[in-house]
């Protein structure tokens, strides 16, 4: 992996990196690059991906209210405890426009 | 199950502040908790008769306890504050568990040496200048050093196992699923699973009897099969990983060590090899990397996380937020992550590495059909020194080979203090299939008759005895 391409997937994480950590994720992000090649050795055709290992499908429930109101507004209340700042019951944020 | 450390454990919760100062001060030069609740607040509201009743906990700072800090060890996280109790916790303190204070980790889970933390280093207490291991090292030093009867960790490569091996403990690795996973700071979901650290076997049954089962708030929990949980049958077979493992002498001495002993005890054992065993490591790493990069998404100053004071726009927000957030192996994890999952390579890395998975499942369930368990080294070393001097971040990625195997194909496995080897401990694994815990559990039991798990000079009075004998020389 060269420089820019180590720049474009910064780009696509959404992360910023100092010059420092450009030069030392370069070097560490192509020898784990190589490692990762030691997987060709290995024939896997007519495997199937294995995305989840022991459940089949996915499993769902019910869209209800939970029926434990009282821990629930415990619960907002204790998350809103933690908001920076609140206007009544609203978590207020930075002005983003 | 025997309650007595419950009893013991119990007189010593019942003064907080006395503990929590003993704690602390026995902590200092392991420094294995991030947090500790002086005022024991969380002992108030739990059962007094459960069957845990009064017994003290650690818990991984990844893991969310109601009203302790939840830092995943990180800078990003440092002022996070947990509204709620993951559900595994929710259970042991229904039991009467109490969780005493929140441990240290490499940050996400990610690191084998508990290096990678904001909150510092945590120190092995059998040798102060080497690491506890990784990612769950605080739980494993806080167990070794006698803080604590118990602790959870987590476990996505050998997190919960390779710490326990380093500091000489018991650490189960569930099944995947058989704990929930709510509550967990997501880092590879596919993989992890909360896990139990401690020096008695009883306990972690317990513990695991009462955390396991189907939870509604995490959807790839599973129900243990009932029919598991019975006393279960003799471990007959048991094959040996073989070929060339690449083990420091401590470790090779301690396998060799393992093997006699359970021939001594009439178990056949066989040595096998595997085919798959050079792409289990590629394999996990790709997986778990890409699961971290998306995983962590979530991170970004604005749902989750500490924020720049000032920035022009969200995207220069989030991007300065991770920026100044993240340590480096969190950082490598994530571009590794999102550059196997960007177009055009996803077929080379991801779903090749996920097809290896599946062929590493076949090879051990194929194993499974003639052995009751397979026995390898927990890692190929003993403890190391801190700041990489025997193995370098790769290398200790490398070292994870005996590790992941289980995550990639969900078993149950568990690591068995093996003896002590020029004053280290030395951990063993056993590995069954899934749901096999009982069997794994027993199976440790019988072979601690023979080699009973040690406790580190320094630290040879669990705190609870220690403060109890002083107690009782004051009255």
């Amino acid at each position: 992996m060269d420089r820019s391409e180590l720049d474009i997937t910064a780009e696509l994480a959404l992360m910023d990196l100092t010059d420092d950590e450009r030069g030392q994720l370069e070097t560490a992000v192509a020898q784990l690059l190589e490692y990762f090649s030691v997987m060709d050795g290995i024939d896997v055709s007519g495997l199937a991906p294995t995305t989840r290992a022991l459940q089949e499908g996915n499993r769902l429930r019910s869209d209800v209210l939970r029926t434990d109101g009282e821990a629930a507004q415990a619960l907002a209340d204790d998350i809103l405890e933690q908001a920076p700042d609140l206007e009544d019951r609203f978590i207020a944020i930075p002005n983003v426009l | 199950m025997s309650l007595s450390p419950n009893v013991r454990w119990k007189s010593v919760l019942a003064s907080a502040d006395a503990f929590s100062q003993a704690l602390r001060e026995r902590d200092k030069r392991v420094n294995s908790f991030l947090e500790i609740d002086a005022a024991l607040r969380s002992a108030g509201g739990t059962s007094d008769s459960g069957p845990l009743a009064g017994l003290p906990i650690a818990v991984k700072d990844n893991i969310a306890v109601r009203g302790f800090q939840l830092t995943c060890g990180s800078k990003i996280l440092s002022s996070h504050v947990s509204p709620y109790d993951a559900t595994v916790v929710a259970r042991l303190a229904a039991a009467g568990a109490v969780p005493v204070g929140k441990t240290n980790l490499d940050e996400f889970g990610m690191g084998s040496s508990t290096d990678n933390s904001a909150g510092g280093s945590t120190n092995n207490p059998w040798d102060l200048d080497r690491v506890a291991g990784g990612s769950s090292g605080g739980s494993a030093a806080a167990v070794a050093a006698g803080l604590v009867p118990l602790a959870l960790g987590t476990d996505t490569g050998g997190s919960v196992r390779q710490p326990a091996a380093f500091c000489g403990v018991y650490g189960l690795k569930p099944t995947y699923g058989s704990l929930s996973r709510y509550g967990l700071v997501a880092y590879a979901s596919s993989l992890e699973v909360a896990g139990l650290l401690s020096y008695d076997i009883d306990l972690i049954r317990a513990a695991y009897r009462i955390a396991a089962g189907e939870d509604v708030m995490d959807q790839t929990s599973v129900g243990v099969p009932q029919g598991e949980l019975l006393p279960p049958a003799a471990v007959r077979r048991v094959a040996f990983l073989g070929g060339e493992l690449g083990l420091d002498a401590s470790t090779a001495a301690a396998y060799r060590a393992m093997r006699e002993l359970v021939e001594s005890q009439g178990v056949t054992v066989d040595e096998v090899e595997l085919e798959t065993a050079d792409y289990v490591v590629p394999a996990y790493y790709t997986i778990a990397t890409a699961e971290a990069s998306a995983n962590l998404a979530r991170f970004n100053g604005i749902r989750y996380g500490e924020r720049p004071v000032f920035a022009e726009n969200p995207e220069e927000l989030v991007r300065s937020a991770r920026g100044a957030g993240f340590g480096s192996e969190v950082k490598l994890r994530i571009l590794l992550g999102t550059y196997v999952l960007r177009s055009g390579f996803q077929e080379q890395y991801y779903q090749r590495a996920q097809r290896i998975r599946t062929a590493i499942r076949h090879e051990l369930g194929k194993l499974y059909e003639t052995f009751d368990l397979i026995m390898l080294p927990t890692f190929p070393t003993v403890a190391f020194h801190h700041g990489e001097r025997e193995l370098d971040a790769f290398q200790q990625k490398v070292a994870d080979r005996f590790t992941t195997m289980a995550n990639l194909a969900a078993l149950p496995a568990l690591s068995i203090p093996a003896g002590i080897y020029d004053g280290l401990p030395v951990g063993i694994q056993a590995m069954g299939p899934a749901f096999s815990e009982e069997r794994l559990l027993s199976f440790a039991e019988l072979l601690a008759k023979d080699l009973p798990p040690a406790r580190p000079p320094a630290y040879g009075t669990p705190l609870c005895d220690e403060l109890a004998d002083a107690s009782g020389g004051r009255s």
